[in-house]
């Protein structure tokens, strides 16, 4: 069977499938260098601490650690109990302060405000602190993220 | 749409002039033989070498030249960047390619007698490319910082050392000190991503002029009738970009089955591992070392090897000036012979550090 007229040249046929496989082509060199240039978010998947570090701290105190290359802050409650954030403003990444006396945390950069457990109460933080999961064995302790979650910097 | 792309083109062209250039193209004419296939080769040195300037560009992204992390950013590289394996192992797989590329085509050039006159200096500018091109492999070699070659680094260098007189300022000035040390990473460091880019652009800038002004040479002796032209373009870059789809094809093939190794890091002060070799393309000079008795006529046998090999390159740069015969449009046999023999001599060498490691 032979088509009377078609729709495009044996030219423009060829010419479109060398310029898609060129197109193609080049797609697939750009792709790897485009993933290659944005770094790889540094948060750990976890921190191990040696917990000597921590037993002896004041009920209502902070400490901080290092969590990849942010602030971690580390609470002791009252009852004896630890609680793990990141020590970061959910407003505009500022890092935070503990005021042990008013058991609030404080940001200073726009008068942001959080409660003991890390809940936004005043000003513009959005949310609470991030919170980071802890656990004791043995000598070490070993904070992870919360939920396996991964939070892109 | 068609009308945008010509506007944007007839834009353009009035002021870079671009029909002018393809104009020269078309009418440039590359001769067609039964060895024109090797005329591919200097195509894929010129290919591979911009492919290692871009990859080599992306690697500065994430590389640290340190003690400290060099060794630890490649680590880093491998395993956390994406696409960070990729781009590392065609860096270095691309690097050995080219310096094989290298080695072909400057002995198929060597053959065709394309050396002689009027082409003396793309000869002697190829020359300089080829030992810019192992500098730039002894340099790049060093900076994962890992054992092999920091020990390598050290024979090599030390090899430099034991010249006479001025031995030892080369030896420092190329480690910048008196081992291989941080001062040595950030030496290299220079030399791979600054001086060596910056010669190569200049020296390989003048071995392609040259080609462009010269044209192709035609093999001594073959018939005027035996010789076709073909169109440098499009036909020519053609057939070259097909070349150049194989080769990245390979090296594709070759990152994703064998990416390169990271090797333990560098410890100075461990004990050397058995079977250090420099790389590939270092070993025939390597082994002649390890072979040549210790004295000869009360002369230390490495000196005569390293004195052997400075000179036998300086002939081979000089070699359109030596063949006369070729330099007239006559064969020259003899040359081809002593071609066979310095090939054959590093064939053999370079298979020797492989099959006898014992040695
Ligand atoms: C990175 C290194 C080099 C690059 C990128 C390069 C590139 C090229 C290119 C694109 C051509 C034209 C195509 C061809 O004849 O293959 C060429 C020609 C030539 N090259 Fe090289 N080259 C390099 C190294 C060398 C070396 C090491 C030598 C010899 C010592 C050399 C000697 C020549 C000669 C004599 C010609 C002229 C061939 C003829 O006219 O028939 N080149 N080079
Ligand atoms: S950054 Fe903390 S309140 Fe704005």
């Amino acid at each position: 069977m032979k088509l009377k007229h078609s729709l495009f040249t044996r030219r423009q046929f060829l010419n479109g499938l060398l310029g898609g496989w060129l197109g193609a082509l080049l797609a697939s060199f750009l792709y790897p260098v485009i993933k290659f240039v944005f770094p790889p978010t540094r948060e750990p998947d976890q921190v191990i601490l040696p917990f000597a570090d921590f037993r002896d701290m004041e009920p209502n105190s902070v400490k901080t650690f290092l969590w990849g290359t942010k602030p971690g802050i580390l609470k002791k409650k009252d009852d004896g109990s630890y609680l793990a954030f990141v020590g970061v403003c959910t407003h505009l990444d500022c890092n935070v302060s503990y005021l042990a006396d008013q058991r609030k945390f404080f940001c200073a950069c726009h008068d942001g405000w959080y409660d003991e457990n890390g809940r936004n109460i005043g000003g513009p933080p959005p949310k609470p602190l991030r919170r980071l999961v802890l656990s004791i064995e043995g000598e070490d302790l070993i904070i992870k993220r919360e939920g396996g979650e991964r939070v892109e910097d | 749409m068609k009308n945008i792309l010509q506007s944007i083109y007839f834009y353009l062209d009035t002021r870079f002039k671009l029909s002018d250039l393809i104009q020269f193209a078309k009418k440039k004419k590359v001769p067609e033989h039964k060895h024109s296939f090797w005329y591919y080769f200097g195509g894929i040195c010129l290919f591979l070498f911009i492919l290692q300037v871009l990859t080599g560009i992306l690697l500065l992204l994430y590389y640290t030249p340190s003690v400290d992390s060099a060794h630890e950013s490649i680590q880093f590289i491998m395993s956390q960047v994406k696409f960070g394996w990729l781009m590392r192992s065609v860096h270095s797989w691309s690097a050995n390619i080219l310096i094989a590329a290298i080695f072909i085509h400057m002995f198929s050039s060597f053959f065709l007698k394309a050396y002689r006159s009027p082409r003396e200096l793309t000869w002697i500018t190829g020359f300089f490319l080829l030992l810019i091109f192992l500098a730039f492999g002894f340099s790049g070699y060093l900076l994962p910082w890992n054992e092999l070659s920091f020990f390598a680094t050290r024979i090599g260098s030390d090899i430099a050392g034991t010249l006479p007189l001025i031995g030892n300022h080369i030896k420092t000035f190329i480690l910048g000190g008196t081992d291989v040390t941080g001062a040595t990473i950030s030496r290299f460091f220079w030399l791979h991503i600054g001086i060596l880019p910056l010669l190569t652009v200049m020296i390989l800038g003048i071995h392609v002029l040259l080609v462009q002004i010269l044209g192709m040479s035609k093999p001594i002796g073959i018939p005027e009738n035996k010789v076709k032209e073909v169109p440098f373009f499009p036909n020519f870059i053609l057939k070259d970009s097909l070349g150049w789809m194989l080769i990245l094809a390979l090296i594709g093939v070759l990152c994703v089955f064998f990416p390169w190794e990271i090797g333990q890091k560098a410890d100075p002060f461990a004990a050397t591992p058995i079977g250090i070799k420099p790389e590939w393309y270092f070993t025939f000079m390597f082994s002649t070392l390890k072979i040549i008795p210790a004295h000869i006529f009360s002369i230390e046998g490495e000196m005569i090897a390293i004195f052997g090999f400075m000179i036998g390159g300086l002939l081979w740069m000089l070699v359109p000036f030596l063949d006369r015969n070729a330099a007239k449009e006559r064969r020259s046999p003899v040359f081809s012979f002593i071609g066979w023999v310095v090939l054959l001599y590093i064939v053999v060498m370079t298979a020797v550090t492989y099959l006898l490691p014992g040695l």
